[in-house]
């Protein structure tokens, strides 16, 4: 398309197109003249603390589209990072097609769960804790490639559970350790800390109260600056069943510590969402005729 | 029933925020729809080049790709957008207006919250959201307020089914039907008077999850456009076939192929003119056999002719059937653990 430069009046050459771009020219050139005019007059707020989310993932059916709507959550949030970590012995073509065209600021890593951790096919979920290597791996970038001072909050958000917008609000400015409700789980409506005079006391909890943090994966968040102050804090792989958040949290933070979000823990703004297998027995049918579907189409 | 709310004007007074990426159409040059990325999204200068792969937030497609060459005009606005709201509105794209019934259960704030947060990415997005409830319940039309989506809050109670216990609804109405055709009739009595309007509708179950790109492929339908589904009619993926003089011919499903429309509900989106046009054109209410639902109402619109492929002649997957599982709620107990107050 042929065009003139930004000066021009477009009186010489009568083209409605280009009479159309000059204006348009004009307006944008206005335009940028008055952000720059205002710029100066606005205060200086302080940089947002970043929140590094760490999500282990794995290769499944829904993998994608599980991927997918979590990042349409995260482009809503401002200075957000996304730390990927496939449990994989390498990075696999999806996420990382998928990373890069997501439109979020993002490091993708990968560590392979060893054998005896895995669930086995027909293992209940709660059989094994998941996801403890990648999280730690998640852990070791961020020990190894940030800096404390520059603020922010670390939190481990699984790929099927669903986050409002505000819980990011809250969680952004923790100064050790901060807590809130998480809807949908231990067999309940919700779980929560109880919170007396703005302090935690007690959880409520459907299952093993006793245990040192019980609370879900999705219901605390921590600050990079603790972190980095205790290299040795990580996820134990080998916790018994529920025990994984504590194995992490209990060298990090008492309860007493503990800073409640969500309205004192009394509004649910992240559900323990989970997605159900699709039915393939068609598939599997037709795959053994040679007849399954285009293993090149990515679902 | 209600009206439509305008959407919401940008207010402008959160941080400086970064507007997410858009397949958006560089014709009409509206700065509001490029982003650049933001001095708050460009990392740290210490972040190493190592094995790991990582990447500062960039916007999605060069839009140089579109537009000339002329550098003033491609260069992007830095424009002051508030995080949480939708794209400010376009006077020239089609309207899309995605049809969602929804009813009770415990994921159904989590779903709608999810789906909320996929559909402020979109342009021109008008969300008709449709309870199947007596009344509108408070639970949705806060969250609703809450989006600054573009929406209408309807409603309509599938009868139940009173020779059954209690709360089961009449087996023979397959779920979300009524709620649909309220849709439908909301749609021809409101809209109708505005014959220019450009609108395409596309009916969006709450649990599905939906991509972006899905939303750019269907904006220019003409009659009907359909595009494949993945996780229905147990398989990886259902599509039409197209030929190669891109039309479609057929159905790639096992389950019954010989349908008139073997799709998912998912799998289409409708011009609004259609429905204007023909305002006698509903999904059928009884009788419907198990699968023939969109049948029902597709054939009253088009033939197999009309039909327009997307989604790179239907090869691609833009959008999956998933299906939230049912929590389980054991120890809550006959009474009730928790605190019913305490909304989830």
């Amino acid at each position: 398309m042929r065009s003139c430069s930004w000066r021009c009046d477009c009186t010489e050459h009568d083209l409605a197109k280009d009479r159309t771009i000059s204006r348009l020219r004009e307006k944008l050139h206005s335009l940028l003249e008055q952000t720059k005019k205002a710029e100066p007059t606005k205060p200086l707020k302080p940089p947002l603390p970043t929140i590094y989310v760490i999500t282990p993932t794995y290769a499944r059916l829904v993998q994608k589209a599980e991927l997918t709507r979590l990042s349409h959550t995260f482009l809503l949030v401002p200075q957000l990072h996304w730390i990927v970590v496939e449990d994989s012995p390498h990075r696999t073509g999806l996420v990382s097609e998928f990373l890069s065209h997501s439109g979020l600021a993002f490091t993708h890593l990968h560590v392979a769960t060893p054998h005896e951790r895995k669930l086995q096919e027909g293992d209940p979920s709660w059989l094994k804790p998941r996801g403890a290597e990648q999280r730690n791996e998640g852990l070791r970038w961020l020990r190894e490639n940030i800096r404390s001072q520059e603020g922010g909050v670390i939190y481990f958000a699984d790929d099927d559970n669903t986050y409002s917008l505000q819980l990011f609000e809250e969680m952004r400015w923790t100064q050790r350790v901060s807590v809130w409700p998480v809807g949908l789980v231990g067999g309940m409506r919700y779980e929560r800390p109880i919170v007396e005079q703005g302090h935690v006391v007690r959880f409520h909890t459907g299952w093993r109260p006793s245990r040192p943090f019980p609370l879900d994966m999705a219901g605390f968040a921590v600050s990079l600056r603790l972190v980095l102050a205790n290299p040795e804090a990580r996820f134990d792989g080998d916790a018994p069943m529920g025990f994984l958040e504590s194995s992490f949290l209990q060298s990090l933070v008492t309860m007493e510590e503990l800073e409640p979000k969500a309205d004192l823990c009394t509004k649910v703004l992240v559900w323990h969402t989970r997605t159900e297998k699709p039915k393939m027995k068609r598939e599997e049918a037709m795959q053994k005729q040679g007849l399954g579907s285009d293993p090149a189409v990515e679902v | 029933m209600q009206g439509m709310t305008k959407p919401k004007s940008s207010t402008g007074d959160a941080e400086k925020t970064r507007h997410p990426r858009r397949g958006a159409d560089c014709v009409t040059v509206d700065a509001a729809h490029h982003s650049v990325a933001s001095e708050h999204h460009r990392p740290p200068a210490h972040y190493p080049k190592g094995s790991e792969v990582q990447r500062e937030a960039v916007p999605g497609p060069d839009l140089r790709e579109y537009c000339s060459s002329d550098k003033d005009i491609v260069e992007v606005v830095r424009t002051e957008y508030v995080y949480t709201r939708p794209p400010p509105w376009s006077e020239t794209l089609p309207t899309i207006h995605v049809v969602t019934p929804t009813y009770s259960r415990p994921v159904q704030k989590a779903e709608l919250t999810r789906l909320a947060n996929t559909f402020l990415h979109v342009p021109n997005l008008h969300w008709v959201l449709v309870e199947d409830s007596a009344r509108p319940t408070a639970l949705v039309a806060r969250l609703l307020h809450e989006t600054g989506l573009n929406y209408t809050h309807l409603n309509v109670e599938t009868p139940r089914n009173y020779k059954l216990r209690g709360d089961t609804r009449d087996p023979r109405i397959p779920r979300g039907t009524m709620q649909r055709n309220l849709a439908l009739r909301w749609f021809r009595e409101t809209l109708g008077q505005n014959a220019t309007q450009l609108g395409v509708v596309y009916f969006a179950d709450d649990d599905n999850t939906y991509s972006l790109e899905l939303f750019e492929e269907m904006r220019s339908t003409q009659k009907v456009s359909v595009w494949p589904v993945a996780f229905v009619g147990g398989l990886r993926y259902e599509s039409p076939k197209v030929n190669g003089a891109g039309k479609v011919y057929g159905w790639k499903t096992v389950f019954d192929p010989h349908r008139p429309f073997a799709i998912d509900m998912a799998g289409f989106a409708i011009n609004l003119h259609l429905i204007l046009a023909k305002p006698q054109a509903y999904f059928k209410l009884r009788g419907v056999k198990g699968g023939y639902q969109e049948s029902s109402l597709l054939r009253e619109l088009v033939t197999l002719n009309d039909l327009e492929p997307r989604a790179a002649n239907c090869t691609k997957i833009l959008v999956w059937h998933t299906r939230t599982e049912k929590p389980v709620l054991v120890n809550e107990g006959k009474k009730g653990f928790t605190d019913p107050n305490v909304e989830i």
